[in-house]
C-alpha cells in the first residue's frame, strides 16, 4: 500500500504502463476552483472528465491510492484486499449489511476497480415506479432524459455485450461483441431454456478486443480483486486518464473531512487530509460522491452553526432511504465439470424477472446472473454461511471445480428506517464514523423467497444433483435521494442541493429506488447528465456561487 | 519470394508466365498450408479432444505434399488420392462444425457463431482439394484443362466463404482496427470481378489481374496485422504460447493468398481459350 501520495508535482500515474508517469495539472489549495470533487469512483470519476473536458477547473480528491493495475495488483485473493474501504462502520438493525468487499472501495476510481462489470441499464418505467407500477416512488427525471446517457457510457466503456439483447425498448447495439459464455454461464442458459424464459451473455465493462492500451480479457476470474490487464473499464481506466488529459487534478490519499460554508450560507471549499496535515482547498462548487455511506457521513459531519443538521439536510432525508440489493444464491454441483472461476464472474443472465409483471406476488423486479466465486472467496462463504468446517469443508472445496451458481441482484423497497447516521466513535483522522441501520421489508423478503424458489428449479432443470441457498446483499443506493420536492429529497434532479446552490451530489446516493439491475451504469449516465446540466446552467450564468451571480463560466 | 520462384517455371522453358496448371498447384499448396497451420493450431487449442480432429492437419498436409508433387511434376495417382480426401474431409468439416454449433443450448445465436467451430473454415480445405484435382486434369473428363469459367465461378465461391468467415470473425473484434475492413473490401471486389469474367470473359483483364494481386497480398499483410494483433494481448510476444492461441489466428489470411492464384489461373486459362 503506497503510504504517499502518487499524483503530485505535476505528474500521475499513468494506469497503462508500468511505473509510468503522465503530466498532471496543478491547483493552488487557495486557488478557487470551479468544481472540486470528494472520490473518484463512477459518480465523482466520470463527472472529472465530463466537467474537465468542458473547460472547468477540477480537482477530485479520494481517500484512497493511486494504482497501476499492470504493477500492483497481484493474483491473490487476500492481497487484493487492499481495494476496499475497510475503515471502520457500525452496521446494525434486524438484517445488518456488510461491508468492505461487499459494496465499498477505496482507491481512485472507487468501487469500479474491484467491481464485477456487469453493466445493465434500467427498465424505463423504473424511473417512474409509483406511476406506473404503483409502488415506492418515482424519479425525478424520465427516461428520455437519462437514454441518451446510458448511450454515452456504454460507449465511453466499449461495453461488450449481445448482438441482440431480448429486454427493454429497442437500442444500439453495445459497441464490443459479447464474451464467450462459459460453462458456469451455460448452466444458467440451460436452466432458463428448459423453464422457457429468455437469457442472453451478459453485457460487460470489459473488452472483449483490444482497445488503445487495454488488453482483451483474458478470462482468468480475477475481475472482483482487481484487473491486472486493463481489460476492465473502470473509472481508473477510462474517466480518470481522460480528465487528467483534460486538466483535472486528481489527489489520492486526499480524506475530505468537512465541507466548509461562508457566511453567505453558500459552499468555499473542503477541508482535507493528505500527507499528515488537513489542508483547506477553495471552491466554488462542491460536489460529494463519496457513495451511500461517505456521502451521508460528509455532509452530517460538516453541520455548523448555519447548518446544525448537516449539510443539505432541511428535509432530514440526508443518510435516509438507504438501499441496498438483495442477492440471494443457489449453489448446486454438477456432474461435469465447470470451473466457475474461469471468465468475469457473470457471464451469463435473464432479466426475465425484471420484465415480467405476471406471476410476482412482490412489487419490483430481480436479474439472475451466472456465478464464479474465487477459491477462498467461496471457501469463506461456505465456512461462514453454512458453518462448514474441517474435513467436511476440505470435501465440499474438492467439489469446487464442480459447482455451479445463480445469483439475484434484486430490488429491495425504499425505507426510511434504513438509513445512515453519525456514531460516538470516531476514526484516525478523528471524525465521527457511520453507523449504519438495514432491514428488509416483508416486500423485500418476498422477493427474495420467490427467487429462491425459481432459482432452485433453474439449477434442476440444468441438471444439478443437489442445491442450497443461501441470502445475501449486494451494492448501496441512495441516502441522499434525489427528487421534485425539497421537503423529501436532498437534491433536484441535477444533484444540485436544495439546501445549498453551489452544493451537488452525483454518486449512487442519489437513487430514490434500487431498480433490479447493478448500479454503476446507471450511476455513470447519472453522472454525464449532470456534467451536462452543470455547463447549460454555467452558460445561462445560473450556476452561482450565489443565486443571479455567475462566478464560473467553463469553456 | 519463394512463392514466385515456385509457380514460375523452370528456367530455361519459353514463357516467363506461370502455367495456369502451376497456379492452381500453387493454390492448392497455399490452401493447404493455411489449413495446416489454421486447424492444426485451433485443434491443439481444442486439446485435440475428439480424435476426428487429428484428420483436418493430416489431410491438409497430404493434400501440401501432392500439391508440391504436382508442382515438381511428379503427378500420379497418390496426388489425386490426397486431392480428394480433402474435398470429402473439408465437407465433412463443414458438417462437423456446424453439428458441434447446433449442440449448445437453445437457437443458432451470435455468441455460437462467434466462438463456436468457424462453420466455413473447413471449406477451405475442400477448395484445396478442388484445385488440386482441377491442376491434375481430374474431375473434367472431357476437357482438360479445366475452362476458365469453372475456376472463376470456384473461385469466386471460395472468396465469398472466406469473406464471410472473416465478416464474421472481424465483427467479433468490434473491427477496432479499420484496416479490419481491408479482407472484406478487396476480395469482394475481386470475386464480383471473377463472377464478372466468367460471364463477360476477358473484358475486365486488367483490373480483375490488381485486384486478385491486392487479395494475394492481403496474405502476407494479414499475417502481419494478425501478429501486430498478438501482440496486443496481456504479455505480448513475450507471452506467444498462451496469445498466439487466444490471438488472431496468424495461418489464416494466407488463404487469400491461395484463392488469388486461383483466381489468376482462371485468368490464364481464359487467355489460353480466347
Ligand atoms: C465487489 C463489487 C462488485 C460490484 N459489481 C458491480 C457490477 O458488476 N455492476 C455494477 O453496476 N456495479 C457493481 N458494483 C457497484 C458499483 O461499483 C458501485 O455502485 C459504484 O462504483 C458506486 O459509485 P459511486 O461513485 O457512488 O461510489 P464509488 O465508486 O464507491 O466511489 C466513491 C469514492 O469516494 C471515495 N471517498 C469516500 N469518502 C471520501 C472522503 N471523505 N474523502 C475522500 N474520498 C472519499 C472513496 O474512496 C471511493 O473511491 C460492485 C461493487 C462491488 C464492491
Ligand atoms: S477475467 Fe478479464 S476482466 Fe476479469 S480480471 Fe481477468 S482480464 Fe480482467
Amino acid at each position: 500500500m503506497p503510504d504517499r501520495p502518487r499524483a503530485r508535482d505535476g505528474q500521475a500515474p499513468d494506469v497503462f504502463r508500468r511505473g509510468g508517469w503522465v503530466p498532471m495539472r496543478m491547483f493552488r489549495d487557495d486557488e478557487a476552483v470551479d468544481f472540486l470533487i470528494v472520490g473518484t469512483g463512477a459518480g465523482g470519476g466520470t463527472l472529472a472528465c465530463a466537467l474537465a473536458e468542458r473547460g472547468f477547473s477540477v480537482v477530485a480528491l479520494d481517500a484512497g491510492p493511486f494504482w497501476r493495475p499492470l504493477e500492483d495488483f497481484a493474483s491473490d485473493e487476500t492481497e487484493q484486499a487492499k481495494l476496499y474501504w475497510r475503515d471502520e462502520r457500525i452496521s446494525g438493525g434486524e438484517d445488518p449489511i456488510s461491508f468492505g468487499s461487499n459494496n465499498s472501495g477505496k482507491a481512485v476510481g472507487g468501487s469500479t476497480v474491484h467491481f464485477q462489470m456487469v453493466s445493465l441499464r434500467f427498465r424505463p418505467e423504473w424511473l417512474k415506479a409509483r406511476s406506473l407500477l404503483g409502488y415506492a416512488r418515482d424519479w425525478p427525471i424520465a427516461w428520455p432524459e437519462i437514454e441518451p446517457y446510458y448511450e454515452q457510457v456504454e460507449e465511453a466503456l466499449k461495453i461488450s455485450g449481445p448482438v441482440d439483447f431480448p429486454w427493454g425498448p429497442p437500442r444500439k447495439r453495445y459497441p464490443y461483441r459479447p464474451h464467450p459464455v462459459n460453462a458456469a454461464g451455460l448452466v444458467l442458459a440451460r436452466g432458463a431454456e428448459a423453464l422457457g424464459i429468455s437469457w442472453a451473455p451478459t453485457p460487460l465493462a470489459t473488452v472483449s478486443a483490444p482497445r488503445g492500451m487495454a488488453h482483451p480479457c483474458v478470462y482468468r476470474g480475477f475481475c472482483k480483486f482487481g484487473c491486472s490487464t486493463n481489460a476492465k473499464q473502470s473509472a481508473l481506466t477510462v474517466w480518470i486518464p481522460r480528465a487528467i488529459q483534460a486538466g483535472a487534478e486528481i489527489r489520492d490519499l486526499a480524506m475530505a473531512g468537512r465541507v466548509e460554508i461562508g457566511g453567505d450560507g453558500l459552499v468555499t471549499g473542503v477541508v482535507y487530509h493528505r500527507e499528515g496535515e488537513w489542508r483547506r482547498q477553495r471552491a466554488r462548487n462542491v460536489v460529494v460522491a463519496g457513495y451511500s455511506v461517505e456521502t451521508p457521513r460528509l455532509l452530517l459531519n460538516s453541520a455548523c452553526p448555519a447548518f446544525p443538521d448537516g449539510l443539505a439536510n432541511s428535509s432530514g432525508m440526508v443518510g435516509k432511504y438507504l438501499m441496498t440489493h438483495a442477492n440471494h444464491a443457489v449453489w448446486g454441483t454438477m456432474d461435469e465439470e465447470i470451473r466457475w472461476n474461469k471468465g468475469p464472474p457473470s457471464l451469463a443472465l435473464t432479466e426475465h424477472w425484471n420484465y415480467a409483471d405476471d406471476g410476482k406476488d412482490f412489487d419490483g423486479g430481480y436479474a439472475i446472473m451466472s456465478q464464479g466465486p474465487m477459491p477462498a472467496e467461496w471457501a469463506n462463504s461456505v465456512a461462514v454461511k453454512h458453518g462448514v468446517w474441517g474435513i467436511a469443508l476440505r470435501n465440499r472445496m474438492m467439489l469446487y471445480n464442480r459447482m455451479a451458481g445463480l445469483k439475484i441482484v434484486g430490488e429491495t423497497l425504499p425505507q426510511e428506517s434504513n438509513r445512515v447516521e453519525l456514531a460516538e466513535e470516531e476514526d484516525e483522522y478523528g471524525l465521527p464514523i457511520a453507523k449504519v441501520t438495514y432491514g428488509n421489508c416483508d416486500n423485500d423478503k418476498r422477493l427474495a423467497a420467490h427467487s429462491i424458489r425459481f432459482m432452485t428449479d433453474m439449477m434442476h432443470a440444468a441438471g444439478a444433483r443437489d442445491s442450497w441457498s443461501e441470502g445475501g446483499t449486494a451494492h448501496l443506493m441512495g441516502g441522499c435521494r434525489m427528487g421534485d420536492d425539497e421537503r423529501d429529497s436532498v437534491t433536484d434532479s441535477d444533484g444540485r442541493t436544495w439546501d445549498i446552490p453551489n452544493l451537488w451530489i452525483c454518486d449512487g446516493s442519489l437513487f430514490p429506488t434500487a431498480g433490479g439491475v447493478n448500479p454503476s451504469l446507471t450511476i455513470q449516465a447519472l453522472a454525464l447528465r449532470i456534467g451536462d446540466r452543470m455547463a447549460a446552467l454555467a452558460a445561462r450564468g445560473e450556476l452561482a456561487g450565489r443565486r443571479g451571480r455567475p462566478s464560473v463560466t467553463g469553456r | 519470394m519463394l512463392l514466385g520462384r515456385l509457380i514460375t517455371p523452370a528456367r530455361g522453358s519459353r514463357r516467363r508466365k506461370p502455367s495456369p496448371q502451376r497456379l492452381l498447384y500453387s493454390s492448392s499448396a497455399l490452401l493447404s498450408l493455411s489449413v495446416l497451420g489454421d486447424s492444426g493450431l485451433e485443434h491443439y487449442r481444442g486439446l485435440y479432444r475428439n480424435r476426428a480432429m487429428y484428420v483436418a492437419p493430416t489431410i491438409a498436409a497430404a493434400g501440401l505434399a501432392g500439391a508440391a508433387a504436382g508442382l515438381t511434376g511428379r503427378s500420379g495417382r497418390l496426388p489425386a488420392v490426397a486431392f480428394r480426401s480433402a474435398v470429402v474431409t473439408g465437407l465433412a468439416g463443414v458438417g462437423f462444425h456446424a453439428w458441434n454449433l447446433m449442440k449448445k443450448p437453445g437457437r443458432l445465436r451470435w455468441d455460437r457463431l462467434f466462438y463456436g467451430a468457424p462453420a466455413g473454415a473447413p471449406a477451405a480445405l475442400a477448395l484445396a482439394g478442388v484445385f488440386g484435382l482441377m491442376a491434375a486434369g481430374r474431375g473434367f473428363p472431357r476437357s482438360r484443362p479445366p475452362p476458365g469459367e469453372a475456376v472463376a465461378l470456384v473461385t469466386a465461391i471460395g472468396l465469398g466463404g472466406n469473406i464471410a468467415e472473416v465478416a464474421l470473425l472481424h465483427f467479433r473484434g468490434s473491427y477496432q482496427n479499420r484496416f479490419m475492413y481491408l479482407p472484406i473490401a478487396i476480395p469482394g471486389l475481386a470475386a464480383a470481378g471473377l463472377l464478372a469474367e466468367a460471364a463477360w470473359p476477358g473484358k475486365l483483364d486488367g483490373a480483375l489481374a490488381s485486384l486478385l494481386g491486392a487479395t494475394a497480398v492481403l496474405g502476407p499483410l494479414g499475417m502481419v496485422f494478425h501478429s501486430y494483433g498478438v501482440s496486443r494481448n496481456m504479455g505480448g510476444w513475450a507471452n506467444f504460447s498462451q496469445n498466439v492461441l487466444s490471438g488472431p489466428p496468424l495461418a489464416a489470411p494466407p488463404s487469400f493468398s491461395g484463392l488469388a492464384l486461383a483466381g489468376f489461373a482462371a485468368l490464364a486459362l481464359r487467355n489460353e481459350e480466347l
